[in-house]
Formats: structure tokens, C-alpha cells, sequence
């Protein structure tokens, strides 16, 4: 069996990794929340969370610096995002078609436009990546320390976002009329907010989100761009969203917790374990398929979630 | 945009004015996919000609497509009985992957050689095949149904879930129990006697076109002309009034899971005996995301699905094709496929919404007055 | 006097109807003005044009004196309009607090909060100041899903009088509230027009008019008929003007040939959406040949008692009996196969299928008699025959039998129902508000079917809340309060005054002595 020092660093690896592969979805996620807090159901940040990602490796490709990727990829998530608004919102039509067709959409745009910027020689360049930054005196300290002090950049961006986000949704008018307009459009219609206006914001905000998600996979994470990087991201962050009951502290959570299971599968490979990879995988999903059967109580679920405003 | 457009008192709901909506749509989209073929020195009008001519024009290409419409015309039958019933279910790449599994683990027990497995005549073989890929699927995805009725979930996201959980257990299947010997997570090829049989002599056209079309039939059956089609549709279109009239909501909402996760599981089959003739991972590849559009572009006409699904599946023939002899990626398919959809739908903002012309003469509107 | 606020010509077309036909009204401050009208005369549409949420087609809108324009209820509430709607614009899950400061910002407010940060605690105290200095208690920090309805139209007053409105428009303020509560309402309301804020009471009912309301508009298909003082007025004028007529509606009804009983229910209790008990033990017969009338305010359990009478509800306690046997468990659709129908309240919602043909609706409830053998296939020639018959005999004015239900008028729709639930011959009739809505004309034609229903001998159970269609054609008369039968009046016994005691809670036996009311 393992002597105490290979479990700890067993542990260690394992859980640096969840923390690393939860950031983009945590920031999707994120968005997200916002998106359907308002009523909107977004399952395009599948795609959109790919065009992050291209938007992010163009711009760093282009300027080499890697935060201007981070701004690119944000652009990238907010503008193909007002177009999901507009047929969310204004068009009114079934969210999640618009959803579905828009991430067969961005596939295609992402693996056409890698296509035309890299011609066919198939190796994408490496480009400049946003380093690890060791919190001085914290990454020291014993397992904690390399676990959560030394960790990509974006990852503590990325928890200020959540501390933020929580604020915002429960504190602030904002956020109240956010989660009024999602639970009673009509209501906070007649109380004087512009249902359509919120949506619209809201869309933006888990484009935003999703974009960038997408970057943080580029430019944490990998470090080039591959048209088939993004493989189902976009619907674990759905599944966060639901874990994490609408609320972007317990989503962050639920993110630690689908990418310690994601990293421990790897790590357990790493490790020569013997367990099936793939059962350990699907869980997280079996847990979401769980949360939202309505097996478990009543879910958070936004009253409003998919259905169109009609106003006037 | 709100103060450039005003709502139509009533849509125009004419077919003329939904014909020609959708014909513009589609224009629209072929019109800006044109533009993608340019920086690859294709001349537009030339590749979309050659497109159609690469899976259309020749025998051989037209049972490409034909193999290619059949998966799609299943799934898309699927959403169909699903979505007429007002059951949002999004689950065919998991029913497609569960079916497909179990046709391998038929395919590979129920006509072995003698004492590796159940030997079947070729006459209750087919019959049985399809029963248990049906059921298979029926099972997946009626347990979904069982959740929204029973519990009251959230059919859309459980669906979407159970498509992880359904791939990465077959994932599980071909790289544990069923793997065949050998370094790829793949099984074993099937038995001969197991694939479907060609029905286009020197092409590779293969049968799961007749099941697909045979399916379209029976779903056009049960939805125009049968009571319980019937029931399904007034389920869809309005639960109370279903309810009401003594029609049980939940065997209905329950019906159209079971069936759809059937078609969605025939889909399966059709792949996995029709081409690959074995099972292993990324078997449905967006196609169970795919043939949910092509029914809509159908608008859920199970009828109409057919030909809407052969234009389709002829579209990304021709695209793969395409990439072949001129190097034009066969994204751009992804491209114009998802841009008909989408301004399909888009076009229903010109139904409701109509330009506001400027009004001379009018008062202009005020809308000072603050104090209290 | 200047009037508060005042209406010119407004014009409002919607697809198929002119809801408001240059219709004029004008409130002077500290004044409750009434908008009386039937359903559908276009009240709340007007209403909806003052709150800046519907725009109109024509006309303006004056404030003091000035003209104005409402580009949405942003708008209208910076200008110090508030609206309560019938069904109560309160988001449920939330505080009662978070719902009084909902919309607030910028100008709106009235405590700083710093940076858009909410300040709950605050908007506590000040809710609290008003609730005590206008006598309308509520906890701040409730959720609104646990509020009773009275709570929470008092929570919808303290939203507008937290944003200072000055203009107060209350759409069927009383339809969901007891007499007591109902008394209560007005009673502020007359406190807050001494203020010297305009109240604008949108209502059908008369009788509240003439008790709180200074002035009265009527409108009538769309118009401004008339604007009366109380002084000048009687409630018999109103009705009138209302109506359009002189004669209130009377019916001649044969001499009652009662039957054998039908239906009975014991110790019936039924619960509602959220789990209380809405149907408290309610013993009841239905006998053939007989209108047993249910009467009562909305929302005192009638509805729950239907629907656990059609089996679309579940019961939590009693037994429900159809000619003997026991159905209390039986599903919706072995309640018709033992004879009994239903035309339900909700016409669009329920009733019908708006964008199936009249041929498939007037199928709906019986299709596996519209079967082929072994009743797999539908058969369509059977059933256009059936539909042509239905809107024959029961003149539902249609294009053909493929024209879609939901584009039928009101009254041609619930023409269509009760006939297609007539032509299913039931033993027992169940029919819900079977008015509610319709013009004069249609009234008198769904009045006519049912008194013909009932002297062919079938049994009919009316649940209404007009007081006039229960008395037209009852024969018995049960009123239902807080889940509960008040009494039982013979048609011959009953007149308004005393139906409406007993609507109020008052034991009809025990008359004399006021029973201790423990609404909460």
C-alpha cells in the first residue's frame, strides 16, 4: 500500500488539479447563473465558451500579451452573445433550440476561422500563457499551500468574480431585480423595471462569463487552440448551476467538486489505481440528473426559467 | 431596435408569408455562406453546385447520404413524438448511445457461432434487434419521464444530463466488459449476419434508410391518425385542458419518453450496424443535437422530416467531399446548417414585428413630469 | 377643481376587438371615483393605458392639467401613479420588504441607498411607520407565499403609498377578499382619498360602488357611458347604464320534477396548491332533475370542490358517491364514464384547445367514442358530423368546423363546451362561473340550455358567483364560505340580503347572532 507520503502527495496533486480544472467552469457557471436567475436558460455557452477560447488565442497570437487574450475572449463571449439575446429575448424563440443550434454554429465558425488564421499545417503555435503566481508565505505552508496558494492567476481573479457575484445577485437592486425578473417578469414589469432590458444584461453577462471561460482554457490551461478543446464544458456548467441551487458561492463549490472528480480520475491513473475512469466521471452527472429530478425536494429552480416576456 | 420596430396586432401567420419566410432564410443563410468559400479560392455558385452534385448527382453519393439521412430522420422522428407531447427532452445523444450499445451487445450474443450465443434465424433476428435497441432506449429515456411525472423535474436539464451519464457508460463498456482484444476501446466487429443488409447493389447504401422511412410512417400514423396521437398533441398544447378531458397527462408524457428514446435508440442502431459495425466511443457525434434541428426545420411534420433530413445529411456529404478535393473545411457545413435554423427562427421577428414608419405630423411623445 | 388626473378619446385596438373606444374619464384629488363596467367592457385596459403599460392608439392623458405621455409604467409610477392589479403583482418567494422596495432607484427612492447596495433593513422601519399610521399591519420580513390574499393586498397598498403615489388605481380590489376584509379595504381607502390622494376603484359590483365611491364612470363595449355622482344616482340606474338595458335579467323556469339523488359527498376536505385545507367537510346531494346552485365569493373553496368532484384534485378526507357507488378515488375519466360532465371556469385555459379546429375540441371530452374498432384510429367522418350537429344545435357562430376554437367569441366558445358536454347526454352537469364574461345575449342563451338540461331530467350542479344567475336558477341554494356550507336556501326563501350574510360568514340558521370571524 501507499506510506503516508505518497497518499499526501497523491492528495496534493489531485486536489491542485480540481482547482485547476474548475476555474472556466466555475467562471462559466457564473454567468450562467445570472442568465438564468433572469429566466433565461443559456445552453449556448457551450459554443460560446469555444469562441472565448479562439477569440482569446487570436488576440494573445496576435499582440502576445496574454491579458489582452483575457480581454479578447470576454469581447469574443459578449458579442456572439448579443445575438443569443436578441433571439432569446426579442425574437422569443424556444431557448433552448436557439441554444442548441447556436453551439453547432460555433463550432463550426471556430474550427473555420482556426482554419483560414493557421492555414492547413495543422500545428497550432504555442503562445504566451498567464503564469502561476505562489502567494508569498501562504504557498509554503504544508498541502494547503500548493493546493491553493500556487495556482494560475485568473484562478484568484476567478474567486473575487464569485465573491462579487454573490454580492451582487443578493444584495444589491440589481441583483433583486434580476431575481424578480426571473421568478415574476410580470411583477417587476409593473414595478418598473424593463424585464427585456435585464435579460439583455443578464445573456451579456454568462457571454461574458462563458467567453471568459474559454479563455481561461487557452491561456491557463493549455496554452493553443484546438477546435475540438471544448467537449461538453458548456453543460457541466449547466449541471454547476443546478448543483449549486443558483447561487454562485454553492456553484463554486459544485465546480470544486466536478473538477476534483474530473482530476481524481486522472490522478488515480497517474497513481496505477484500479477503478473505471469512466463510472467515476459520469457521477458528477448522475448527482446533477439527482439535484434536479425534484427526488431530493423542491428544487431552486427560477419560476420564470425558458419562458419568454411578452410585454404589452 | 424598440423604437425602429413596432408588434403587429396580429402575426402574420398566412403560409404564404411562413413559406416565404423560410425560403428567405434559407437564401439568406446559403447568400452569407457564400462568402466562407472565398478565402479558400472556391467560387461560391461552383462549390455549392458541387456540393450537391458530390451527394446527389452520383448513385454512389446518394447512398451516402441516404446512410447519412437515416440516423437523422430517427432522432428527428423522436423529437417529433417528444415535442408535439410538450416533453422537452434533449437526451438522443445518450438514447443513441444507449441504443447502439445494446445493439452490439445483441449483435455480438444473438448470432454467434455456435456456443458463443444465442442463435437466432435471420427471420426473428431483425424483429428482436430492433425490439431491443427500442426498449433500451424506451427504458433510458422513459426514466426521465418517469422523473418530470412522478417528481416533478425538470425533463430539459435531466435530459441533457443523462447524455454525459449514457456516454461515459458505454465508454465504461468498450473499454471494460466489452472490449475486444487489442489497444483501441472498441469491441469486437461484429458477425456479418448482424449488419445491415445493403439494399443498393455497388453502393453502400444500407437498410437503416427503410427503417427510418418505415418509422416516419408509423410516427405520421400515430400522431394524424390515431387517438392516442391525438392525445399526445393535446397534451402538448395545453396540459390542463388534457387533463380535463380525462386524458392521463403522465402515461402521455411517459408514452412520448418512451418513444422517443426508442427512435433515438434506432438511430443508434442504424450507426453502429449500419457503418461502423462495431461499438466504440463518440459514436453519435452532435447527430442526436442535429436531427432535434432537422425536426424543427420540419416543424415537426413527421413526414416532412424525411426530406428535410436527406437535404441535410446530402449538404454535409457534399461538405466532406468538398474538403477532400478543394481543401474547403467541411465546418463550413456547421456554419450554413446552423444559419438556416437560426434565421428560420429569426424570421419570425418580421411575423410579429413590423418597421415603424415615421409619422409626420404626430404629436411628439413627452414623457417629462417628475414631481410629486 | 382641477382634476388629478384625466383621460381624453383614448382609443385601444387589439387584434380583434376595440377594447377602448375614445373613452374619457377624470378624477379630482381626494376623490374615489368607480370605473363600473361587465367584464369586458375594457375597464383594465384603460387602466392598463393610465399605468403606462398598454400605449394608446388615440387620445391623452392629463396630469394636473398637463398632457403626458407614459412610454411604460417606469413612467407612470415616477409620476405618481400606482396600480394593483387583480391577480397581485408580488413576486412570491421573496419579503415583503424586497417586494416594497422592487423598481425603486434613482429618483424613486426614498432612503439613499449607497451604490445601488440594498439597504432591506431600512425599507423595514419605513414600511413599518406606514403600516402603523394607516392601519394596515404586515410583518416585513414575511415571505409573500405564506401571506393570506388579505395580507397581501395589504402589502400591494404599502407599495404605492411607499412611492408616495398620489393616484391609486385598484383593479377588482374586493374579488378575492371576504366581506370583512372587503369592509376593511374600503374603509382605508377612504383614509387615504382624505389625504388627498384619487382613488380609482375598477369593479363590477355595484353595491360596493354605492358604499365607498364619491363618483362613478360606467363604460360599456369599450365606452365612457356616463360619470354620476353617488348622490344623483340608484343602484338600479347603474345596473342600466352598465348593462345597457332596463329589465335585469329574469327566466321562467318550469315547476321542479325532482329525482332520484345522484350525487352525494360526506365530510368532504380537499386541499389547495400550497397544502391548506380549502374544502373543510362539505356534505352535499345532487338529485336529477334539480339545480343545486353553490354560491359564494370567490376563492372560499368552490373551485377546489369541483375539481375533487371531477377527480382533477385529490381528497384528503371524505367520500365522494355517484348513484351509490363510491368514486371518491376514480380518475377524471371513470368520473364521465359514470355520467357525469363538466364545463369548466376557464373557457381558453381548460375548456378548449384554442388552436385545435372546433372538430377536435368537440371531441375532446368523449374521444373514444370517436374511434374505430377497437378504438386505435380516430374516425373523422364520425366526428366532423358530430362537430356540425354541435354547432347546429347549439348556434356557435363559426366559418366552418376547421376554424380554430380560440378564435371563437366568448360566448360562442362556452356555446361550443357546454353543448359538446350536453350532447354527452351526463346524468349530472357540474358548471363553473358558466357566464363569467359573456354579453347579455349569451347569458340568457347558456341560461336557457341549462334550465332545458334540467327539465329533462338531469341533475346540475352551479357553481357562480353572480348572485342573480344562482337565484334565476337555483332550486336549492348552498353557500359556501372558508370551505364550508353556511346553509342551505330554498330558492323560493332567498334573497340577496339574506345569500349575502351567509356569504359573509353568517350561519343562516342561527341567523340572529353574528358568529366570531378568525380570519387570519
Amino acid at each position: 500500500m501507499l506510506d503516508d507520503f505518497a497518499l499526501g502527495a497523491f492528495v496534493v496533486t489531485w486536489l491542485a488539479a480540481g482547482i485547476r480544472l474548475a476555474g472556466p467552469l466555475l467562471l462559466a457557471a457564473l454567468g450562467e447563473i445570472y442568465a438564468e436567475r433572469s429566466g433565461v436558460l443559456n445552453v449556448g455557452i457551450e459554443g460560446t465558451i469555444l469562441l472565448g477560447a479562439l477569440g482569446a488565442y487570436l488576440v494573445t497570437y496576435a499582440t502576445g500579451s496574454p491579458w489582452l487574450g483575457v480581454f479578447g475572449a470576454v469581447a469574443a463571449g459578449v458579442i456572439s452573445n448579443l445575438f443569443l439575446a436578441w433571439m432569446y429575448v426579442t425574437v422569443m424563440a424556444n431557448q433552448v433550440v436557439v441554444g442548441v443550434v447556436f453551439n453547432i454554429f460555433a463550432l463550426g465558425l471556430a474550427s473555420y476561422f482556426y482554419r483560414i488564421v493557421l492555414g492547413t499545417s495543422g500545428n497550432p503555435e504555442l503562445i504566451p500563457m498567464i503564469g502561476s503566481i505562489s502567494i508569498p508565505g501562504l504557498s509554503d505552508l504544508p498541502i494547503l499551500g500548493p493546493i491553493l496558494f500556487s495556482q494560475s492567476a485568473l484562478f484568484y481573479v476567478s474567486i473575487a468574480i464569485v465573491l462579487i457575484a454573490e454580492f451582487v445577485l443578493l444584495r444589491t437592486r440589481f441583483g433583486l431585480n434580476v431575481r424578480a425578473v426571473g421568478e415574476n417578469p410580470r411583477a417587476a414589469a409593473n414595478a418598473g423595471i424593463s424585464v427585456v432590458g435585464i435579460r439583455y444584461i443578464c445573456v451579456l453577462l454568462s457571454g461574458a462569463g462563458a467567453g471568459a471561460a474559454g479563455g481561461y482554457l487557452v491561456l491557463a490551461q493549455i496554452g493553443l487552440f484546438r477546435d475540438t478543446m471544448v467537449v461538453g464544458q458548456g453543460f457541466i456548467a449547466l449541471a454547476i448551476v443546478i448543483f449549486g441551487r443558483w447561487r454562485p458561492i454553492y456553484a463554486a463549490l459544485a465546480a470544486f467538486a466536478f473538477g476534483a472528480t474530473d482530476a481524481l480520475q486522472l490522478s488515480l491513473q497517474l497513481f496505477s489505481f484500479d477503478v473505471a475512469p469512466q463510472l467515476l466521471l459520469s457521477l458528477p452527472y448522475v448527482f446533477t440528473v439527482i439535484a434536479v429530478s425534484g427526488l431530493i425536494g423542491k428544487t431552486a429552480q427560477p419560476a420564470a426559467l425558458m419562458e419568454p416576456y411578452r410585454d404589452r | 431596435m424598440f423604437n425602429l420596430f413596432e408588434r403587429r396586432l396580429a402575426p402574420l401567420d398566412s403560409p404564404s408569408v411562413v413559406v416565404t419566410s423560410t425560403l428567405g432564410s434559407i437564401l439568406l443563410a446559403l447568400a452569407i455562406g457564400a462568402f466562407l468559400f472565398i478565402p479558400f479560392g472556391a467560387n461560391p455558385l461552383l462549390a455549392y453546385v458541387s456540393l450537391f452534385e458530390s451527394s446527389l448527382g452520383s448513385l454512389r453519393g446518394f447512398a451516402m447520404t441516404l446512410n447519412r439521412a437515416a440516423p437523422l430522420i430517427l432522432v428527428a422522428l423522436g423529437t417529433c413524438v417528444a415535442w408535439r407531447a410538450g416533453f422537452g427532452f434533449l437526451g438522443f445523444e445518450g438514447c443513441m448511445t444507449i441504443g447502439a450499445a445494446a445493439a452490439a451487445w445483441f449483435a455480438l450474443v444473438g448470432v454467434g457461432e455456435a456456443g458463443q450465443g444465442i442463435i437466432l434465424p435471420a427471420l426473428l433476428f431483425w424483429p428482436a434487434m430492433l425490439a431491443v435497441a427500442f426498449a433500451a432506449g424506451g427504458v433510458w429515456a422513459g426514466s426521465v419521464g418517469v422523473l418530470r411525472t412522478r417528481y416533478g423535474g425538470n425533463e430539459v436539464l435531466i435530459s441533457l444530463m443523462m447524455n454525459y451519464v449514457a456516454i461515459f457508460l458505454v465508454q465504461y463498456l468498450v473499454s471494460g466488459p466489452m472490449r475486444a482484444a487489442g489497444n483501441l476501446p472498441q469491441t469486437d466487429r461484429f458477425p456479418t449476419e448482424s449488419w445491415l443488409p445493403m439494399i443498393i447493389p455497388g453502393t453502400r447504401a444500407h437498410a437503416g434508410i427503410l427503417i427510418a422511412v418505415g418509422a416516419a410512417f408509423l410516427v405520421w400514423l400515430l400522431i394524424s391518425r390515431m387517438r392516442v396521437g391525438f392525445e399526445l398533441i393535446v397534451t402538448g398544447l395545453s396540459p390542463l385542458a388534457a387533463r380535463y378531458s380525462g386524458i392521463d397527462v403522465g402515461r402521455r408524457y411517459l408514452l412520448a419518453a418512451v418513444g422517443a428514446g426508442g427512435l433515438g435508440a434506432l438511430a443508434g442502431l442504424v450507426e453502429v450496424l449500419g457503418t461502423q459495425h462495431r461499438l466504440m466511443d463518440g459514436l453519435s457525434g452532435g447527430l442526436g443535437f442535429i436531427g432535434i434541428v432537422v425536426a424543427l426545420l420540419a416543424k415537426l411534420n413527421p413526414l416532412l422530416i424525411v426530406p428535410v433530413a436527406i437535404l441535410y445529411a446530402a449538404l454535409s456529404v457534399g461538405a466532406d467531399a468538398l474538403q477532400r478535393s478543394a481543401g474547403v473545411p467541411s465546418s463550413i457545413i456547421f456554419i450554413l446548417q446552423s444559419l438556416i435554423v437560426l434565421f428560420v427562427m429569426a424570421s419570425d421577428f418580421i411575423r410579429y414585428w413590423k418597421p415603424r414608419l415615421p409619422r409626420f405630423g404626430a404629436a411628439t411623445a413627452r414623457e417629462e413630469r417628475t414631481d410629486a | 377643481m382641477l382634476p388629478a388626473v384625466e383621460l381624453r378619446g383614448i382609443v385601444k385596438r387589439f387584434a380583434n376587438v376595440l377594447a377602448n373606444d375614445h373613452a374619457s374619464l377624470s378624477v379630482l384629488p381626494g376623490e374615489v371615483h368607480a370605473l363600473l363596467g361587465e367584464n369586458g367592457a375594457g375597464k383594465s385596459t384603460l387602466m392598463q393605458v393610465l399605468y403606462g403599460s398598454y400605449h394608446a392608439d388615440g387620445g391623452e392623458i392629463l396630469l394636473d392639467g398637463s398632457p403626458v405621455h407614459f412610454a411604460n409604467q417606469r413612467a407612470a409610477i415616477h409620476a405618481g401613479i400606482g396600480m394593483i392589479h387583480q391577480d397581485f403583482m408580488l413576486v412570491r418567494p421573496f419579503t415583503v420588504a424586497e417586494n416594497v422596495v422592487l423598481g425603486l432607484d434613482g429618483e424613486l427612492q426614498i432612503y439613499q441607498e449607497k451604490r445601488g447596495v440594498l439597504d432591506l433593513a431600512g425599507a423595514s422601519r419605513r414600511i413599518e411607520e406606514l403600516s402603523t399610521h394607516h392601519g394596515l399591519q404586515v410583518d416585513a420580513s414575511a415571505r409573500i407565499e405564506h401571506l393570506p390574499v388579505g395580507v397581501q393586498q395589504r402589502v400591494e397598498i404599502l407599495k404605492l403609498l411607499y412611492r408616495n403615489a398620489r393616484i391609486l388605481i385598484l383593479d377588482e380590489p374586493t374579488a378575492v377578499l371576504t366581506p370583512q376584509e372587503t369592509a376593511k379595504l374600503l374603509e382605508t381607502l377612504r383614509s387615504l382619498a382624505a389625504e388627498g390622494r384619487s382613488i380609482i376603484i375598477v369593479t363590477h359590483k355595484l353595491h360596493e360602488i354605492i358604499e365607498v365611491a364619491d363618483r362613478v364612470t360606467i363604460m360599456r363595449d369599450g365606452k365612457t357611458v356616463a360619470t354620476v355622482a353617488k348622490e344623483d344616482t340608484t343602484e338600479a340606474e347603474l345596473a342600466r347604464l352598465m348593462v345597457g338595458r332596463d329589465v335585469l335579467l329574469r327566466v321562467r323556469k318550469s315547476p321542479m320534477k325532482r329525482g332520484e339523488t345522484l350525487l352525494t359527498t360526506r365530510g368532504l376536505t380537499v386541499n389547495d396548491d400550497r397544502g391548506n385545507e380549502a374544502v373543510r367537510g362539505i356534505d352535499l346531494s345532487v338529485n336529477a332533475g334539480e339545480i343545486v346552485g353553490i354560491a359564494g365569493v370567490d376563492g372560499n373553496g368552490q373551485s377546489q370542490l369541483v375539481e375533487a368532484l371531477t377527480g382533477l384534485r385529490p381528497v384528503t378526507g371524505g367520500q365522494i358517491t355517484m348513484e351509490g357507488t363510491d368514486i371518491t378515488g376514480s380518475t377524471p375519466s371513470g368520473r364521465k364514464d359514470c355520467g357525469i360532465a363538466y364545463v369548466p371556469a376557464d373557457r381558453r385555459g381548460v375548456g378548449s384547445v384554442g388552436t385545435l379546429s372546433i372538430e377536435d375540441n368537440s371531441v375532446l371530452c368523449n374521444l373514444r367514442a370517436f374511434t374505430g374498432k377497437f378504438g386505435l384510429f380516430r374516425d373523422r367522418g364520425r366526428s366532423r358530423s358530430h362537430a356540425r350537429d354541435l354547432v347546429a344545435r347549439f348556434g356557435v357562430k363559426a366559418p366552418d368546423i376547421r376554424f380554430p376554437a380560440g378564435k371563437l367569441s366568448g360566448g360562442n366558445l362556452q356555446k361550443m363546451i357546454l353543448g359538446r358536454e350536453i350532447m354527452q347526454h351526463p346524468k349530472l352537469l357540474i358548471v363553473e362561473q358558466p357566464t363569467r364574461g359573456l354579453d347579455v345575449g349569451a347569458i340568457e342563451g347558456v341560461w336557457a340550455e341549462l334550465l332545458k338540461v334540467r327539465d329533462s331530467g338531469q341533475g346540475i350542479l352551479l357553481v357562480s358567483a353572480e348572485l342573480e344567475e344562482i337565484r334565476n336558477l337555483a332550486d336549492r341554494i348552498l353557500v359556501i364560505f372558508e370551505g364550508r356550507f353556511m346553509g342551505e336556501l330554498r330558492a323560493e326563501d332567498a334573497d340577496d340580503e339574506t345569500i349575502g350574510l351567509m356569504m359573509a360568514g353568517r350561519s343562516g340558521k342561527t341567523s340572529g347572532k353574528t358568529r366570531t370571524l378568525t380570519h387570519v
